[in-house]
């Protein structure tokens, strides 16, 4: 086999792994806050995704349409946060994990709906050509998720560490109840997590749309593979989903090539399983204390 | 400065607090006392909105704040340094002292220099904790941990500062210095209400004194007054 | 009588009545929905045993159905053999599998867990539709229905045979549920570390309900092939799976009857849905009874707005929807969504959650007499006690990040005694037990029970090993009553093996475990709130049940962390009564207390901590004198930091 081939596969396939990433990265967003993940985050991935289409074909030019399609994916996750969430944390039930597949449902629903069944092109200014770096060849659309990936993280990193409100969030996913004596209110931080988990999955999807087009059905494979992610690298490290997320991105390109299209969802759900037997808590995840 | 009228409050259907009443004086320092399980941790937690109490009335600076969101009442000016410290483990020293002045921070940028002069104040009565200012307070020793609990709570200004066992799991050397620490909270006129196990230091050092048994006040009075108390002396002081 | 008939009298009449549909109606529209009525009763039976009993969200439900169904259509097809085999294939297939996803998921909680199922769903669906050369993928899988004795399987035999099959799993589950099996369930929802504790297993236990669940989706699934006598990949995925929660939900949780009208409610729905005039009265019921049930909510006070608001804003969106919407059939998912939302949200019990309460409120049925209570030798022999070191403790260490709760311990336990453990608040005390017990593993150090080792890490193997222990902070299970919560940690009664407990043939050993049950509540004095939920006992009551409960594990050392916290007096002097009578069965005790009182009247040793270390040892006298004491506690005698009690009378 030539080198060359592999080396090419595995790296576009990271490449979209970090796709996987940044959804999961969502995930760790909100778990941190509220130990609650929207489970239909991928609703919100083609949701966004939809709506930023709609921007353009509406006149936008494509980078007006970013900021809009974020400032979107947030209202979105903080209507799964009021609609879903708020409730069953009050009650501190997990009645969350139903209602968030609920609420994705009905997005999903909504959408096929309003936009139609099928699988659209979504236009980029990114030219697909490729470009030849280090012996394999890329496109700049390619290059252009792993820029957006990283410039939303880094941000977000960024905001978590040198502002006092990041320092809060930080605080409440540490203590929730010592957060709220020194004046951090819970509820909001939530929301807030909520929101930026909203937006995060919306850049996912203006990533993603160019190369996959948009359609219903766009997130149901990128989401199952970014819980494979975030379950595998743990809920609370960043790090973890990048180096996990590019790793499964390599291995499924390399499993497609070799067992053929169909098992390219299966080394995610094999390893998730394999990382669940051998290390619940995530590879990178903390180990909890139970107290009694 | 700080009011408690018959409140009550409770963990589901078991009422802890049956009645508790007591009042705190600006400037003035006042210890509650009382076996384990009689309702200390839980008069504390029902002032600070960390429980919401089911009757009653708790009055900070002339406003009534029963049944507010702690992080309300927090900004209202009352500090709580929780039983068990409860810092913020990952997070550095000095985040979790400017997490304490959360309320009158600005929120995005500047929030430090506006910050320095207290950090200074909190570094100048803990030397120790200027030496781990980087450090994760998680990794500080259980002592480390409680001052830094007090330079937190001391960060908010507050009105009124409550203290809940302060001493919990020290070493008896590092009790003394806690117990110095609150000495010259006292002098520097910050309102404090105390919960201590050791009743014997925290008369040394109060004004006034409460004594709970069952979910109300028992017994209160000044130091000396509880001191020549038989009861008391009984239960408490040996 | 009486009794049986309340309780079975319902079940009786449904299912003569279902038996005889067939006779009457020969509609065959009407007969393929009641025959998929009972395939899914038997699919939602097996779902509710995970989201109802174990209070978990699988999401792999859906993928036991579709395992179980290629299993049977290639038993039949591939292998040439007949429905029974088939159907036998389907139900271990499930088993296996089952278990096979449950040793690594269940390890795991809430989310993670759901997100586990979740993939294994997707796995399941990516194999058969990849499997070509055996499931023919995308393509489909024909069957016949093979003839069973000779005879051609008609509908309405293959109707019967499915109600059937619905009868016969109802009852076992039944008398699973009925069974020291059905307590544990409950017992681990409500405390998977009491459970633990008390030797129960939470962990087995959940994975051996998780693999019998999914040996009845794989069952129904069996029945789902011989049913539609074709199978598709596409047929089971996400969507079916939404409806089956739906289902379950929307029924009522830990409800066999719930799960019955679940079903109904599922086979129901497309009929629902495919005609409008009568889906635009529905949503109107719908809509009229959130509005209701709201309204009546916010006056009294019982509800929060958004749960009474909420299901009144999805139910109106499916008016209005309905009134828009031209073909409805387009939106089903989305009218999916508005009605499990409504009911998760506005009727979290369920329909028969509902139900039950004012039925509950109708038919009064009386409790099952209890049996006499064993003689207590019985129970809880005599043990010999000859002072010679039972625990031991070695150098045992436990730090939590810079925090050194235990710092290198060591101390011994003789057999026959009350060993005391005190300190000031937070230091260790509780932090020893929980090691000792297994909560937590030491950091470094040796715990050594008889000799030998003791298991590190786990509650539930040291729990066999024989040590019990008793919660600072109450761990009782709280809807259990008084009499059952001893019945769970009952050692040395359940030896049925379960096709035994299933057939509803292990009633002799239940007897015995609730007579030796009822002899440790008098022992306590108990006896006369045996059936009061331990949630509704009184504090102190509940204090002595928790001693009661760890005696039933016949423990060579009985762990009491803080027994007497926040008793009154008279209730503290009964607790050291019943501390006693316990003691004077040769049963070692570590009492943790803060209470001096109560340490000098009970203990024979006491050891003191301070900052996770022993700082004296010695009888309750000479450690009240011992410097080191005096000095940590900053000058004062020990008494100082206990209650203002006074000291208790001997009893």
């Amino acid at each position: 086999m030539n080198p060359s081939i592999i080396g090419q596969m595995a790296v576009s396939g990271a490449l979209m792994g970090l796709v996987y990433a940044l959804i999961a990265y969502g995930f760790q967003l909100t778990y941190a806050t509220s130990k609650s993940i929207n489970f239909g985050q991928g609703e919100l991935v083609m949701v966004s995704a939809f709506f930023s289409l709609t921007l353009l074909n509406l006149g936008v030019p494509y980078w007006a349409m970013i900021p809009g399609g974020l400032l979107f994916g947030a209202l979105l996750g903080l209507v799964v946060e009021r609609a879903g969430v708020r409730l069953a944390l009050e009650q501190k039930s997990e009645g969350w994990i139903l209602l968030s597949i609920i609420i994705g449902l009905f997005f999903f629903s909504a959408a096929e709906n309003i936009w139609g069944r099928d699988d659209r092109p979504f236009p980029t200014p990114i030219s697909a050509d490729p470009i030849h770096v280090l012996g394999v060849d890329v496109t700049r659309l390619e290059l252009s998720v792993a820029v957006g990936v990283f410039a939303i993280m880094g941000a977000i990193e960024l905001f978590k560490r040198r502002t006092l409100l990041g320092k809060a969030f930080e605080a409440v996913s540490a203590d929730r109840d010592a957060a709220e004596l020194m004046g951090i209110s819970a509820t909001r931080t939530v929301m807030l997590s909520y929101g930026l988990s909203g937006a995060v999955a919306a850049l996912a999807g203006i990533l993603v749309s160019p190369i996959t087009t948009v359609g219903p059905t766009m997130a149901s494979a990128l989401i199952l593979k970014a819980f494979s992610v975030a379950v595998v690298a743990g809920l609370d490290s960043g790090f973890g989903v990048v180096l996990i997320g590019m790793s499964l991105g390599a291995l499924e390109s390399l499993a497609s090539f070799y067992l053929g299209s169909g098992w390219r969802e299966a080394p995610g759900l094999v390893l998730l399983i394999l990382a669940l037997a051998l290390r619940p808590n995530g590879v990178f995840g903390k180990a909890t204390i139970r107290k009694v | 400065m700080l009011q408690v009228e018959d409140l009550h409050a409770g963990y589901g259907a078991s009422e802890v607090l049956t009645g508790t009443t007591l009042t705190v004086k600006q400037g003035t320092l006042v210890a509650l006392i009382g076996a384990n399980g009689a309702g200390k941790t839980t008069t504390m937690r029902a002032i600070s909105g960390g429980l919401k109490p089911s009757r009653g009335k708790v009055v900070l600076d002339g406003q009534e704040v029963q049944g507010l969101d702690a992080s309300r009442i927090a900004r209202l000016g009352l500090a709580h340094a929780p039983e068990g410290r409860k810092v913020f483990g990952p997070l550095s020293v000095e985040d979790n002292l400017m997490l304490g002045a959360y309320g009158r921070l600005p929120r995005f940028f500047g929030f430090k220099a506006k910050a320095q002069a207290d950090l200074d104040r909190v570094y100048e009565l803990f030397p120790k904790l200027r030496e781990r200012t980087g450090q994760a307070a998680g990794t500080l020793s259980g002592g480390e941990q409680q001052m830094l609990a007090i330079g937190r709570a001391l960060m908010a200004r507050p009105k009124v500062m409550l203290l809940d066992e302060p001493s919990m799991g020290l070493a008896p050397v590092i009790v003394q210095e806690v117990f110095r620490t609150i000495r010259r909270l006292k002098e520097e006129g910050i309102t404090l209400l105390l919960v201590e196990q050791f009743a014997k230091s925290a008369l040394e050092v109060a004004d006034y004194a409460y004594v709970m048994e069952r979910g109300r006040i028992a017994v209160e009075g000044t130091p000396a007054e509880l001191s020549r108390n038989e009861r008391v002396i009984a239960a408490y002081l040996g | 009588m009486k009794r049986i008939l309340l309780l079975r009298g319902a079940e009786l009449i449904v299912f003569a009545l279902l038996a005889t549909i067939p006779l009457l109606v020969v509609n065959p529209y009407a007969l393929g929905l009641l025959t998929l009525l009972a395939i899914y009763g038997i699919l939602l039976i097996g779902l509710d045993v995970t989201v109802g009993y174990l209070g978990q969200v699988n999401l792999a439900h859906v993928a036991f159905l579709g395992l179980g169904a290629y299993t049977a259509g290639l038993v039949v097809t591939k292998l040439g053999l007949g429905m029974g085999p088939a159907l036998l294939a389907a139900m271990a297939v499930g088993l296996l599998l089952g278990g096979l996803l449950a040793l690594p998921a269940l390890r795991l909680e809430g989310p993670q867990f759901a997100l586990a199922t979740l993939s294994f769903a997707a796995l399941s669906t990516t194999a058969l539709n990849e499997l070509e050369g055996l499931t023919g993928g995308a393509q489909g899988l024909s069957l016949n229905r093979p003839p069973v004795f000779g005879h051609v399987l008609t509908p309405p035999l293959f109707y019967w045979l499915c109600m059937a099959l619905l009868a016969v799993v109802w009852m076992l589950m039944r008398n699973l549920l009925a069974s020291q099996w059905g307590r544990a369930f409950e017992a681990l929802r409500d405390s998977p570390i009491a459970t633990d504790a008390m030797g129960v297993g939470t962990y087995r236990h959940k994975v051996a309900a998780f693999a019998l669940g999914s040996s009845l989706g794989g069952l129904a699934g069996g029945l789902y092939a011989f049913n539609f006598q074709y199978l598709q990949p596409q047929s089971y995925t996400y969507d079916l799976m939404i409806i089956l929660l739906l289902g379950v939900v929307l029924g009522g949780r830990k409800s066999l009857w719930g799960a019955f009208v679940g079903a109904s409610v599922i086979v129901l729905l497309p009929n629902l849905l495919s005609n409008r005039l009568l889906f635009q009265v529905f949503s109107g019921l719908g809509f009229a009874g959130a509005l209701a049930a709201g309204l009546r909510g916010l006056v009294k006070k019982t509800t929060r707005p958004f749960q009474a608001l909420a299901p009144v804003v999805a139910m109106g969106l499916l008016v209005v929807g309905g009134l828009l919407v031209e073909n409805t059939e387009d939106w089903r998912k989305a009218i999916f969504a508005l009605m499990l939302f409504s009911v998760v949200v506005g009727l979290p019990e369920g329909l028969m959650g509902f139900l039950a309460l004012f039925l509950a409120r109708l038919f009064r049925v009386p409790h099952a007499p209890l049996p006499a209570p064993s003689d207590l030798d019985a129970v809880l022999p005599a043990h010999p006690a000859d002072g010679s070191p039972l625990l031991v403790l070695a150098d045992l260490k436990r730090y939590f990040g810079g925090v050194k709760a235990v710092d290198g311990l060591s101390m011994t336990v003789r057999s026959g005694t009350i060993h005391g453990l005190i300190g000031p608040n937070g230091s260790g005390k509780s932090t020893v037990v929980n090691v000792i017990s297994g909560l937590y593993t030491p950091s470094a150090g040796r715990v050594l029970l008889r000799g030998a080792e003791l298991p590190q890490g786990s509650l539930f193997l040291v729990a066999r090993a024989g040590v019990a222990r008793t919660f600072q902070n109450l761990q009782l299970f709280g809807e259990l009553t008084a009499l059952e919560n001893v019945m769970v940690a009952m050692k040395d009664v359940y030896r049925s093996p379960l096709p035994l407990v299933l057939l509803g043939l292990a009633r002799g050993e239940e007897r015995r475990a609730s007579a030796d049950a009822l002899a440790l509540l008098e022992l306590i004095g108990l006896r006369d709130q045996a059936l009061t939920k331990a949630k509704d006992l009184t504090y102190g009551a509940q204090r002595f049940l928790e001693i009661a409960r760890a005696l039933a594990r016949k423990p060579d050392l009985l762990i009491l962390d803080e027994p007497a916290a926040g008793l009154a007096h008279p209730d503290m002097l009964q607790q050291i009564g019943i501390i006693q009578r316990v003691h004077q069965r040769g049963i070692t005790i570590i009492l943790i207390e803060h209470h001096m009182d109560v340490v000098s009247e009970l203990c024979d040793t006491v050891t003191v901590l301070d900052g996770g270390k022993v700082i004296a040892e010695g009888t309750p006298a000479e450690v009240k004198r011992h410097p080191k004491v005096i000095e940590a506690y900053l000058g004062q005698p020990p008494e100082s930091e206990t209650s203002g009690v006074p000291a208790p009378e001997p009893a």
